[in-house]
């Protein structure tokens, strides 16, 4: 086996490797070189990525880089680094003291992510789905003595550890009826449409609804987003439900064609269902972080809404929306770092007058919640323009309309800490500290929502190419 | 000089404004309101330009520029302008020529407002202009978002408390105050543009032909069903813009808060676009049903005047009775627009300008009022008259032309409205028309003996006042202008109207 072989799997070495060696150090005492450590492991990694030759089977072809896959570990590794810039400058002494634990569990749950997204087979699928659900608990519970956190991180683990019973026994149902655990088996037995194979697919859904987050298994969210530290919130609020949505079309639509419309009416309804519960629980919510979780559980209705439509176009936009999705809520949550630090409050009063004592942190902010509102010149726009599209196409009036008024009650809370930053007075006039690796990050969410706003054409482009390999 | 993109330098110049506003003019409050007003300028010369430019004979749309932006989805910035938009283009330029001298006294973060404010005004005026249903749809939303900032952070807050049997459940919701109609605005006009863009998109995609250009969805025949529902989903999008019963409550709140300038805008211009929107989109793509759904547009038409109007003369705060008078002008609008005949559809376009500048005067005057008095309470103001006379004979020819006196520009709006009313289909849409022109004689003239020719008041805060100066008299000077030169010579809009509605007329009727 020569050296060559291994470029497939490059990303994949580079996180194992990153995660051992920062572990090991810590254990030798080198706490504080963690941090940077794991960033060049991620960036080597990302760059890694780009080396893939696309299409590339490993390990008796039970592992595939397609586009997708390549396309999510970009996604995962890309996201889990501006996360990094968030945490960098983090001065809690469960950061100066564990570090090392920290950063491990980061990489090996991205790691898990990426081993998700590359299964051809349902028992590594479900090693991957462990493999990144079970840093997240620990990630959650990280500052162990604040007395949100364990109650947080053990709801997180009782509803994950749920969830992936169900997906378990959803496969015991698939392999009962397919004889055989390899994904490429699945197309077939559906089209047969075995009532069996069609329960286990249905406790498929119903498990991955639990990772990301959609209705009725929402609940964990909001708690777990509060307590957590919020960089790795930032990155908990995209990555591991970019890579449930993956596995959704890894099991539903690929190779399926028009028999996956089959699930059509029961994507719309969880759709449908999501976006309402998710804008209308944000309304209430005094916590900024409580308020962007019931956000995002409205955006990932936005996405089903992509999947309902299970057409190219509806899997592409969805992906576009992912992307989009990542810069501004990202960028949201490191602002909401930037202010909890220099603040000691996660609260909405917090902002007040920020306009006036940091007019760009505060603009940044503007944009970033603009751009999950939907407003067009942000990327955000063109995400929901490009869903709506897509559901259109499929005659879905009904949701896009739903949808569609749904961004009116989103905009009015996201309206409503733009309320606080512009319209009410400062309580102090000094601007807000932003600590340079936040600034970075902040920047790099900017550049993001604001290109793609200016100039989406390259990620639709891409967003196609990728969705279309799915269904030749 | 052909090729000229005159529609751009009029919709991008605010802009430009806006930008050296924003970031060459920090602390240098003269310099921002000197670069505005050369924005300012420079587009109401181009709109002024187009305006006489126009071939009347040749008709149509004119001033082609056209540029491909996203051609695998087919989204072009294409402009052009036609008798109706030339004539909106010109009423946004005067609107906010004025404006910009109205708000020549905003003291508080007057970099933001101005930058904020020319933003507006490129949005509007790229709705006017632009035939790719795609950008039309992206300047509409610029039209409407900066409204939050402007009148949450520079708006005011009303004196009188909301009373009555829901006067406690009101207060609770901030009714009246800025923030409250900030919000109130900003939510029903986004709601409303849900109902366009959906409507957009289903008619893009019924299209199949990979184009958003207007004059391309103009040749399609669409399905009966679809033209149906797509005219309702504009006709309660942009409806809410130009504030039809039962959606109207944004406006007096939101126009009651507003800072002048914005007042000015809001009403006179952008709930234009909302009729501009029925009339352009709705009834200019769907012709049939237009036809199907008129009598439901007329009715509310009528509902809006009359309903308009007497909330109008309930009022005791000025600033409402305006916002008030303006929804019930907009029935006029309205109905003018679904008689479906000549006049009644050139009457429509023409009190589209002519309340535009009315309105417009109107909101500048309560600004130079309140600036003086510090109060927008109709009856503890009282004899002004003497104190201020151009600031009272202003009112009074706004006034005039409100309720429809000849040689106001009001009067040939509402005649031509009431005679396309008669020689409609449904004839009875006259009697609540003419009755709402009859309260609003009532409303206006009662203001009008209150505050400036009645009994002077005692308060002894009322008792040394000055009238307009300076700058002031800019806006004033233009409006007054204007509203009596289009009173006294009616052809001057009447003529390139009637270029766009014949056309129009045709289209509908010929189904």
């Amino acid at each position: 086996m020569s050296l060559g072989s291994l470029i497939p799997v490059g990303p994949e070495l580079l996180l194992f490797t990153t995660a051992v060696v920062v572990i090991l150090l810590g254990a030798f005492g080198a706490r504080r070189a963690a941090g940077p450590l794991t960033m060049v492991g991620f960036v080597a990694a990302f760059a890694a990525t780009f080396f893939i030759p696309e299409g590339a089977f490993v390990f008796n072809d039970q592992y595939e880089q397609d586009a997708l896959a390549i396309f999510a570990k970009q996604l995962f590794i890309g996201s889990a680094a501006i996360s990094l810039l968030g945490s960098m400058t983090m001065t809690h002494r469960a950061f100066r003291d564990r570090s090392a634990e920290y950063h491990f569990a980061l990489a090996v749950s991205v790691l898990g992510m990426s081993v998700l997204v590359s299964a051809r087979e349902l028992i590594l699928l479900f090693v991957g789905f462990e493999l990144m659900s079970i840093p997240l608990f620990l990630l959650t519970g990280f500052i162990k003595r604040d007395p949100v956190a364990p109650e947080a991180a053990l709801k997180f683990f009782l509803v994950g550890t749920a969830s992936s019973a169900i997906i378990v026994y959803g496969m015991s149902f698939v392999y009962g009826v397919t004889g055989t655990t390899t994904i490429d088996a699945i197309p077939q037995a559906l089209a047969a449409g075995h009532p069996l194979m069609m329960l286990g697919m249905a406790l498929l859904l119903a498990g991955i609804g639990f990772k990301i987050a959609a209705f009725p298994f929402h609940m964990w969210a909001p708690d777990t987003y509060e307590a957590a530290t919020t960089p790795f919130v930032a990155w908990l609020s995209v990555a591991p439900k970019a890579a449930g949505f993956v596995a959704l079309i890894r099991l539903f639509v690929e190779g399926v064609g028009e028999a996956s419309l089959f699930w059509m009416p029961a994507v719309s309804v969880l759709a449908g269902m999501t976006m309402v519960i998710g804008n209308l629980m944000a309304i209430p919510q005094q916590n900024i972080k409580r308020m962007l979780a019931y956000s995002g559980i409205a955006h990932i209705g936005y996405m089903l809404l992509g999947l309902a439509a299970f057409s190219t176009s509806g899997i592409a936009m969805m992906l576009f929306y992912l992307v989009a999705y990542m810069f501004g809520n990202m960028g949201a949550f490191l602002v909401v770092e930037t202010i909890a630090q220099s603040e000691k409050s996660e609260g909405m009063e917090a902002y007040r007058g920020l306009a006036q004592r940091s007019p760009l942190l505060a603009l940044s902010m503007l944009i970033f919640l603009l751009s999950l509102g939907g407003i067009p010149f942000v990327a955000g726009f063109w995400a929901k323009l490009y869903i709506f599209w897509a559901a259109i196409e499929r005659g879905m009036y009904g949701l896009v309309f739903l949808g569609a008024l749904l961004t009116v009650v989103a905009l009015y809370y996201y309206l409503l800490v733009a309320r606080r930053m512009y319209i009410e007075a400062p309580d102090k006039p000094e601007p807000v500290p932003v600590s340079a690796p936040l600034r970075f990050g902040i920047l790099i969410c900017l550049v993001g929502v604001v290109g793609m706003g200016a100039y989406p054409g390259p990620w639709v482009t891409l967003a196609q190419r990728v969705a279309s390999t799915l269904f030749s | 000089m052909a090729e000229l993109p005159i529609l751009s330098i009029m919709t991008w110049s605010p802009f430009v404004a806006a930008l050296i506003v924003m970031f060459f003019a920090r602390h240098r409050p003269l310099l921002v309101r000197w670069v505005s007003l050369i924005g300012a300028t420079v587009s109401l010369v181009a709109s002024l330009w187009v305006y006489c430019a126009y071939d009347y004979d040749a008709a149509g749309f004119q001033f082609h520029e056209e540029f491909s932006l996203v051609p695998s989805l087919g989204i072009s910035y294409l402009l052009a302008v036609d008798g109706i938009s030339i004539l909106m283009c010109l009423l946004t330029s005067i609107i906010i020529f004025a404006g910009v001298f109205a708000s020549w006294t905003v003291k508080q973060r007057s970099q933001e407002f101005y930058a904020l404010l020319l933003l507006l005004v490129t949005g509007v005026y790229g709705v006017f202009v632009s035939l790719d249903l795609f950008i039309f749809f992206l300047f509409y939303e610029i039209a409407v978002l900066p409204m939050y900032l402007l009148i949450g952070i520079w708006g005011s807050t009303g004196e009188v408390r909301p009373q009555g049997i829901f006067g406690w459940a009101f207060g609770r919701t901030g009714v009246g105050t800025k923030e409250y109609a900030a919000m109130k605005l900003t939510l029903y006009l986004l709601f409303g543009s849900a109902f366009i863009l959906v409507g957009i998109l289903a008619l893009y995609v019924a299209g199949g032909s990979q184009t958003f250009s207007f004059l391309a969805f103009e040749q399609m025949e669409f399905d009966p069903t679809l033209q149906s529902w797509v005219f309702l989903a504009f006709y309660i999008g942009f409806g809410i813009l130009a504030a039809i019963w039962p959606f109207h409550t944004w406006s007096p709140d939101g126009h009651a808060a507003a800072p002048t300038a914005v007042s000015m805008l809001h009403a006179g211009v952008l709930m234009k676009l909302g009729a501009y929107g029925v009339v352009r989109l709705g009834m200019g793509l769907l012709p049939e049903a237009t036809v199907e759904w008129v009598w439901l547009v007329g009715a509310i038409a009528c509902i809006n005047i009359v309903y308009g109007a007497l909330s109008a003369m309930a009022q005791t705060d000025l600033k409402y009775v305006i916002a008030y008078s303006s929804v019930s002008h907009m029935g006029v609008v309205m109905l003018g627009a679904a008689t479906l005949t000549a006049s009644g559809l050139n009457g429509s376009v023409f009190q589209m300008f002519a309340h535009g500048i009315m309105t417009g005067l109107f909101f500048a005057l309560v600004g130079l009022v309140y600036e003086k008095t510090h109060s927008r309470e109709i009856y503890k103001m009282g004899g002004f008259g003497t104190m201020m006379p151009g600031i009272a004979t202003a009112f009074t020819i706004g006034g005039l032309s409100s309720l429809g006196l000849p040689a106001t520009a009001g009067f040939v709006a509402e005649f031509l409205t009431f005679l396309g009313a008669w020689e409609s289909n449904y004839s009875w849409w006259l009697f609540p028309a003419v009755f709402g022109a009859f309260l609003t004689s009532i409303y206006v003239l009662r203001v009008a003996g209150q505050i400036f020719w009645g009994p002077k008041s005692t308060d002894p805060h009322f008792q040394h006042l000055p009238d307009a100066q300076g700058t002031e008299w800019a806006a004033l000077g233009i409006l007054v202008f204007v509203l009596v030169l289009f009173g006294v010579a009616p052809s001057i809009a009447i003529g390139p109207i009637d270029t766009a509605t014949g056309p129009l007329l045709q289209r509908l009727l010929g189904q």
